[in-house]
């Protein structure tokens, strides 16, 4: 009987041990471009346990399982009490899954809110609450190589503005013999080739979903005409490299540093990483505009700071995320790494770190920038796009017939 | 009959007693999840409901989709059977340095953690910088680079053939295993009554090496179907589906679009089909003992 006695303690201990030592200290999951910065980390948050007396116990987690270990973690409901979700979708997809909280009444009572670019609140909105504070932004532009440009005859000065211009200087930046390409075309199965489309679509004055996101609105002319662009630059034209259907964003930005890939869509957290991939390359790129059929346009991404619904420590996790987006804090973080874009006006504007040409051009890019939609079915729309773009840079279906399929199948998806 | 059974157990008590932990943790580990799995795929929105398998089932993709996993799992298991094999034959002759080159051959695949060989092949299939275009533009099989990943059919075998890289030390490490079993005297006998390479190979090596075969052939289709982190890393499931399989499905289907329930279908879906083909292995397999 003692045996069993035993046996059974033990496995109690085993079982009670996840939860048995109370939690005593706030836990931040810090995500996405920024966690390289470690050091500053460190010091920013041991001088916020040194203002607030609060404990925390933090880690950085890199981009490409932070999706993954927080599902994980929100769906066995162990998630960190404060963390950042990606502003492509993840605050309305946690919010639906009742993962975090809704902040809607401590941002009323904030003054950082005004603070913030009006153009971000809808992508950490959910049925009229927000459930986030966004925190560093970005949106992208045209980023093109300056040497490439020169060799080619072409000014570096004047980047294209509109479609025409683009396929013009893209065919010109082309020597498939030497493997220099003009356009890098994300045909990759991810989220790029989504915003590679989003910036086209936008360009050409269409829109992806209707303003209510219940329906597509992408299979008009403008949308077809933005389709057929982007994909003819690499099935057509050939400006694109060959193996277009396996390349993204960070593929062309690698390629660019090693002068191969003209231009692509890129933004400011690029800066430090193509400078990283090649030092040869500062002050030999540029950014603009992204070219347009119709009128400017460009897609913003980022981070907002969120809070777990079954967090303990709702209240000392919004201290610490007031304290993160200060206008202080900000500013010291900027002053020492030039990057990413404060969600805060003022520091945009005060810092004057930005006082540079490659932030000039983003801070006049950022009020055309769009948001993808807030909804939790984005990650499986945009999975439709993205197969629409693939089916027809392979050459499985026409423009035609690939954005027919991917309106019924997204329709489908949002309930329709 | 049932009283023989009765004998058996009260003699064998003690040894029952003795499984009982083992069968306990082991029906957690193992029944527990696979019950879940089901009851999962039988909800959506609260309710008991068939809707996440007619959903998987409706799904335009699914054709596909089930193509790629036959090819995957046929061109994977039949790739790494036969690489396998021949290694094994190989590395069981008597050579310097055998020892070192078991060790190299066989472990080095199998110890490398499937991320970092999915992103070392990704890089070799690169079409610009990869080693594989450049060799074969060298050797002068081919006069442009391929687009490995790019086109849908290049990248069907682009993964097959990654994935017998991966997983042929362990077909070949059964056999090795196997075929330090045969005795030595049965090939000197042979070799008495005048049996060349091959009749040796046929008529000694090949039925003791056989259900070592079936057995080896079983493991390497359930493992096969159910792989999928190299998939994962290298293509994502692209171009344009060309390498989705059903676990790759239901991974995006779980953990891109949090439809936990769809997924669970489609995982349920999944194990019933590798459920299937054990048994009808081991059938084959007992079949083949009883034979003897």
């Amino acid at each position: 009987m003692r045996k069993y006695a035993v046996l059974v303690a033990l496995l109690l201990a085993v079982l009670v041990s996840g939860t048995a030592f109370a939690q005593d200290k706030l836990i931040v999951w810090v995500g996405g471009h920024v966690v390289e910065q470690e050091q500053t980390w460190a010091e920013i948050i041991s001088a916020f346990e040194e203002a607030t007396g609060i404990e925390v116990e933090y880690r950085l987690i890199g981009f490409d399982v932070y999706y993954d270990t927080l599902v994980t973690a929100f769906s066995a409901g162990q998630g960190p009490d404060m963390t950042f979700a990606d502003l492509g979708g993840w605050v309305p997809t946690f919010a639906a899954q009742g993962w975090i909280e809704s902040l809607e009444d401590r941002l009323q009572a904030s003054d950082i809110t005004e603070q913030i670019w009006p153009n971000l609140w809808p992508t950490v909105t959910y049925n009229g609450e927000r459930y986030g504070l966004p925190w560093y932004t970005d949106c992208r532009v045209l980023m093109y190589n300056k040497i490439m440009f020169e060799e080619a005859g072409l000014d570096p000065e004047k980047p294209p503005v509109t479609w025409d211009e683009l396929l013009e200087y893209a065919k010109a930046l082309t020597d498939p013999r030497q493997m220099k390409y003009g356009y890098g075309v994300s045909g990759k199965r991810s989220e790029v080739a989504t915003l590679g489309y989003m910036i086209f679509l936008h360009g050409a004055g269409g829109e992806l979903l209707t303003e209510d996101y219940s329906k597509a609105a992408f299979n008009t002319p403008a949308g077809l005409s933005a389709l057929k662009f982007y994909t003819e630059l690499f099935t057509e034209h050939k400006v694109s490299p060959p193996a277009t259907p396996s390349y993204g964003e960070d593929d062309f930005r690698s390629m660019m540093a090693q002068n191969r890939v003209a231009m692509a869509i890129s933004g400011p957290w690029a800066f430090p990483l193509i400078e990283m991939a090649n030092p040869a390359i500062v002050g030999n790129y540029a950014v603009a505009i992204h070219p347009y059929s119709a009128e400017p346009a460009s897609v913003l991404g980022g981070w907002a700071s969120v809070v777990s619904s079954t967090s303990k420590m709702k209240e000392e996790a919004w201290k610490f995320i007031e304290y993160i987006t200060s206008y202080d804090v900000w500013r010291m973080w900027i002053a020492r790494h030039g990057g990413p874009m404060p969600t805060r006006m003022d520091v945009c504007y005060d810092a004057p770190e930005f006082d540079d040409p490659r932030w000039e051009v983003i801070l006049e890019a950022f009020p055309y920038a769009k948001v993808r939609p807030p909804i939790p079915e984005w990650p499986e729309v945009s999975d439709r796009i993205q197969n629409m773009i693939q089916v027809v840079v392979t050459g499985q279906a026409t423009a035609e017939e690939a954005i027919a399929i991917a309106e019924q199948e997204i329709n489908a998806i949002l309930g329709n | 009959m049932l009283r023989k059974l009765y004998g058996d157990m009260t003699r064998n008590a003690f040894a029952y007693r003795m499984l009982i932990p083992y069968v306990v943790f082991l029906a957690l580990l193992v029944l527990y999840p696979i019950i879940a799995n089901f009851v999962i795929s039988l909800q959506a929105d609260g309710l008991w409901t068939l809707k996440n398998y007619q959903q998987v089932f409706k799904e335009p993709v699914f054709a596909k989709v089930a193509f790629n996993t036959v090819i995957w799992t046929v061109g994977s298991v039949v790739l790494q059977l036969l690489v396998g094999f021949v290694l094994a034959l190989l590395l069981n002759q008597d050579f310097r340095g055998r020892a070192f080159f078991r060790s190299i051959i066989l472990v080095l695949p199998w110890a490398t953690p499937d991320i970092v060989v999915g992103v070392a092949w990704q890089w070799m299939y690169n079409d610009m910088y990869g080693v594989l275009n450049d060799i074969l533009f060298r050797l002068g099989i081919i006069d442009y680079y391929l687009p490995w990943l790019a086109d849908q059919d290049l990248a069907r075998l682009a993964v097959i053939i990654a994935n017998t890289w991966k997983g042929f030390a362990l077909s070949a490490m059964f056999y090795l295993a196997a075929l330090q079993t045969v005795p030595h005297e049965l090939y000197e006998a042979s070799e008495v009554d005048g049996a060349n390479v091959f009749q040796k190979f046929l008529n000694v090596t090949w039925p003791i090496l056989r259900p070592f075969v079936v057995t080896t052939t079983m493991l390497t289709t359930i493992w096969t179907i159910n792989y999928f982190p190299l998939i994962f890393t290298m293509t994502g499931g692209g171009p344009a589906n060309a390498t989705d399989t059903f676990v790759t499905y239901a991974y995006r289907t779980a953990f891109r679009f949090l439809d936990f329930n769809r997924s669970a279908a489609m995982s349920s879906f999944t194990f019933v089909l590798v459920f299937l083909i054990s048994l009808l292995y081991l059938r084959a397999l007992s079949r083949k003992e009883a034979e003897r």
